[in-house]
């Protein structure tokens, strides 16, 4: 009894999430999102049946992830199999176009229309038009003879050596506050 | 002769021009400097007066100067502009089609939502006119914040899609945002430059209409040989106090130094690195920024390349043209002081470095005085410090020996040549004032009526009075701290949040008012006469805290605004290209329980199949698979799902999202753990985004 109760709990949190992930993917028909959501838990009850020791939650979403990724991808490209780039255009040609608002029952339609198919296969999400290079080459500039100053100044000029006088004045001063201190002060 | 192509600018005229310009601001320095020597010479003049008069020439100079552009635009505000680059287009032949133009708007972190909607607007407005093929946009990313990032892409999508844009506005993220805003802009140039006759480029808080656009393309199309039109923005949609006072005085004070910049200017204008049209092949041929002489790569980099690119195309033989009279270009303000001095320290850095343009032998003339002016903007705040304190110590040698000697004492004419000097500072500082207000008089109106804008000018005055020494201790700062090598990233304005809370205000401006105290303190001991000299510049000092919070306050701006007071006639009648900027797009509306949720662009890039999906088809899938490097990703991503995003830092979280394999994998993970294999801020995530959808969808 426990056993099977801690089994029921574990589907029931695999349905919930396997919603959750249908409605992100905004299926907006409530009859279309109970069907597809008994398809995919019926299927996951098999594949569960012969691998026990895997968690509902885990089958449940892996073959809904799986088939959703190659309905994408067969959205977008019809390739056979699931491929992550073609399944990423097609999910996004999916959700930029209003694909989801005008055909709200085709999502994971094993056989999309050729208008659904056509109208996500427009979606041509450029980054930029065709690239042409050109070299730009970096102007070259006459300072004037501040340039060669500077230039002087910058070969002769280090922190080390301002440091380095910097130590030797101080040691000078402590030598001399010293001298002073030792002969004079004390007259 | 009628000016009906920019070549037809006659040689005399722009002399002329200048002479009068020079003549007029060196003639009041040149007098200015007699008076002041007039007092000294008296009791002969000493090295400290030496210096003193040194250091007065150069500022008063700067304000004699000012002077001379407010006053010649006044004139030609009275009796017209017959040289107007604008109007060459009443000539251009309307029947041709318009060079292709590509309109750029390099972004880093800036608001996505105010991004995306502006330029909705600009596509709506550009589409009304007929002529939008001629037009594509490109946003240019360089943003290093995911969440700024993610935000971008939805926006844009979802822009696309709305407006059906897909292939004329691109976005484009850079991988390396090498050199800024300018290397954003040569990598732009490099990979389609040669796509287009004419760039426009806009920051990121620019609006511009479509008639400004097509209008700039048809005054290049018409003049050849101009290289660049650069339009006076008008700062707009000010809500706090800071904004509120600098949009009204760029509406009444703007019109005045304008046309008086195109009056000495004409075709040898500046460039100020947006809301300008630029020349594509030449600008790619010829202004590419050169090295700076100096040692480090940071060194020879120049940060404000605006100026220097304006140079370089004169240089090459093209005019760049001030089109000031030009309506439908708009920006925003800082929000706040704070943030219009980090912009400052950004800016002083950069106008420092043109000191190598100043004296390269091949820079213009007209673009020498624009560096001088850029250089003195910031050069004079150092310069004015060490002039009061030695005219302090001057005064107080002169009172104290004034006091055993006759010797010292000043001759009655002195005084009088004093008062006169000190009356001519004062109107020389306040003559832009007034003519703004008596160009501004006759439009009242639309500033609310006439005793509206007489307040609002009377609060931006005292303002201004209030605002400056606080101004001058950070541009002195910021210049020191520029000559001590210390760096000034080109960091994101904050143009949302503006209200300062006390403790802020404590933090930013304390040593401004202790500096105030000491100042009063030592002049009230030791010369209590030059305390009373001093009183604008303490009272500047000690009313910082309160002054920058009242300023930075929304509610206070509000409250103007509801009073008609600092109107802007862009409020009594609000443009369409400005309607509706501060509604989020509807991609970038989140959930109310999520509205303050930290790392939500993360959030979406995993969680939600739309963002995913849209951020992993604009990546550029590795062909080369390194193992260490997917080992090291997918440490991270189990890092990020089991600790949070917290437990990464921004660079790790970076590279996450610029793997597709990464993301393709965390999407799939993510849905398929248990809530007990999750971070609680992914359960928290989780939980309120499925809720968000769950209830939106059952709508």
């Amino acid at each position: 009894m426990g056993e099977m109760s801690t089994n029921l709990a574990a589907w029931n949190v695999a349905a919930l999430r396997l919603e959750d992930y249908l409605r992100a993917h905004r299926v907006h028909d409530r009859e279309r999102l109970l069907h597809l959501n008994l398809d995919l838990l019926d299927a996951a009850h098999r594949a569960h049946a012969t691998s026990p020791d895997r968690p509902p939650l885990e089958i449940t979403m892996e073959l809904a992830t799986l088939r959703v990724e190659a309905w994408f991808s067969k959205l977008a490209g019809d390739s056979a199999s699931p491929d992550p780039s073609l399944a990423a255009r097609g999910r996004a040609a999916w959700f930029a176009s209003g694909l989801h608002r005008e055909w709200p029952t085709a999502f994971l339609d094993p056989e999309p229309s050729l208008e659904l198919l056509s109208a996500a296969r427009s979606v041509s999400m450029q980054a930029g038009p065709a690239l042409e290079f050109s070299s730009l080459l970096r102007t070259e500039m006459d300072y004037g003879p501040m340039e060669d100053i500077a230039g002087g100044t910058w070969q002769q000029f280090s922190w080390g050596h301002v440091l380095r006088a910097f130590f030797i004045w101080v040691f000078i001063f402590f030598v001399a506050y010293g001298a002073y201190l030792t002969f004079f002060a004390s007259q | 002769m009628k000016f009906r192509r920019a070549t037809d600018l006659p040689r005399e005229a722009v002399s002329l021009r200048q002479a009068l310009f020079l003549a007029t601001g060196g003639g009041i320095t040149i007098a200015g400097a007699w008076m002041l020597y007039d007092i000294y010479r008296d009791n002969g003049i000493s090295t400290l007066e030496g210096i003193l008069l040194a250091l007065f020439v150069v500022l008063f100079g700067q304000i004699a100067f000012g002077f001379s552009i407010a006053f010649w635009g006044f004139v030609k505000r009275l009796f017209g502009e017959r040289f107007q680059i604008m109007d060459t287009i009443k000539e251009a032949d309307e029947s041709q089609p318009l060079g292709s133009t590509a309109i750029v708007m390099p972004v880093y972190n800036e608001d996505a939502a105010r991004i995306f909607r502006g330029l909705e607007n600009m596509l709506i407005s550009l589409r009304a006119t007929g002529h939008s093929d001629a037009f594509d946009f490109f946003i240019l990313s360089d943003s290093n914040q995911p969440d700024s990032w993610i935000d971008e892409e939805c926006a844009w999508v979802s822009l696309c899609s709305r407006l059906q844009a897909y292939g004329r506005v691109f976005y484009r993220k850079r991988r390396v945002s090498l050199h800024g805003k300018s290397g954003n802009i040569a990598d732009f140039c490099r990979r389609w430059g040669k796509r287009y006759r004419y760039m426009i480029i806009l920051d990121a808080d620019s609006v511009m209409a479509g008639e400004t656009f097509v209008r700039l393309a048809r005054a290049m199309d018409a003049n050849p040989q101009v290289g660049l039109i650069q339009t006076a923005p008008q700062i707009v949609r000010g809500t706090s106090v800071f904004q509120r006072i600098i949009q009204f005085s760029t509406h009444t004070l703007g019109p005045i130094f304008a046309a008086g910049s195109n009056f000495w200017h004409l075709a040898g204008a500046n460039y100020w690195g947006h809301n300008a049209i630029i020349r594509l092949q030449p600008f790619m041929e010829h202004c590419v920024l050169p090295e700076l002489p100096g040692v480090t790569a940071a060194d020879r980099h120049i940060l404000s390349h605006d100026t220097v690119e304006a140079a370089l195309m004169q240089q090459a033989g093209y005019q760049v043209w001030f089109a000031n009279d030009e309506p439908g270009s708009y920006e925003e303000g800082p929000p706040n002081l704070t943030e219009s001095l980090k912009r400052d320290r950004r800016w002083c850095q950069g106008n420092l470095q043109h000191f190598w343009f100043l004296l390269a032998p091949k820079t213009g003339f007209t673009n020498r005085i624009h560096i001088f002016f850029g250089l003195m903007a910031y050069l004079s705040a150092p310069l004015l410090v060490v002039f009061i304190v030695l005219n302090a110590i001057d005064f107080y040698w002169k009172q104290k020996y004034a006091m055993l000697s006759s010797q010292f004492a000043y001759a009655e004419g002195a005084w009088v040549t004093s008062l006169l000097l000190l009356g001519l500072t004062l109107l020389l500082l306040f003559a832009a004032k007034i003519f703004g207000l008596l160009y501004t008089l006759p439009r009242a109106r639309k500033f609310g009526g006439v005793f509206s804008l007489f307040i609002g000018s009377a609060i931006e005055a005292i303002s201004s009075i209030l605002l400056a020494p606080i101004m001058l201790y950070f541009y002195t700062k910021f210049v020191l701290l520029t000559l001590l090598g210390l760096r000034v990233n080109w960091k994101t304005q904050n143009r949302s949040d503006s209200t300062i809370p006390f403790g802020q205000a404590l933090r930013e401006y304390g040593e401004v008012t202790l500096l105030g105290i000491a100042v009063a303190a030592a002049t009230l001991y030791w010369m209590p006469v030059l305390t009373l000299w001093l009183s604008p510049l303490l009272a500047g000092w000690l009313l910082a805290i309160p002054l920058v919070m009242l300023t930075s306050s929304d509610r206070v701006g509000k409250w103007l605004l509801r009073h008609k007071l600092l109107l802007i006639p862009d409020e009594e009648q609000v443009p369409d290209i400005l309607q509706n900027l501060d509604v989020p797009p509807p991609a970038l509306v989140r959930p109310e329980t999520l509205e303050n949720v930290p790392h939500y662009g993360v959030l979406q890039a995993l969680l939600a199949p739309f963002a995913n999906s849209v951020h992993i088809s604009l990546l550029r899938r590795s062909r080369v698979r390194a193992k260490h490097k997917e080992d090291y990703l997918d440490a991270l991503a189990t890092r990020l799902l089991s600790e949070g995003p917290e437990a990464l830092n921004r660079r790790e979280i970076m590279a996450l999202l610029w793997s597709a394999d990464a993301l393709t994998n965390l999407h799939r993970r993510i849905w398929r753990m248990s809530e007990g294999e999750l971070h609680p801020w992914w359960r928290y995530a989780m939980h309120h985004y499925n809720e968000a959808y769950s209830s939106r969808s059952l709508r």
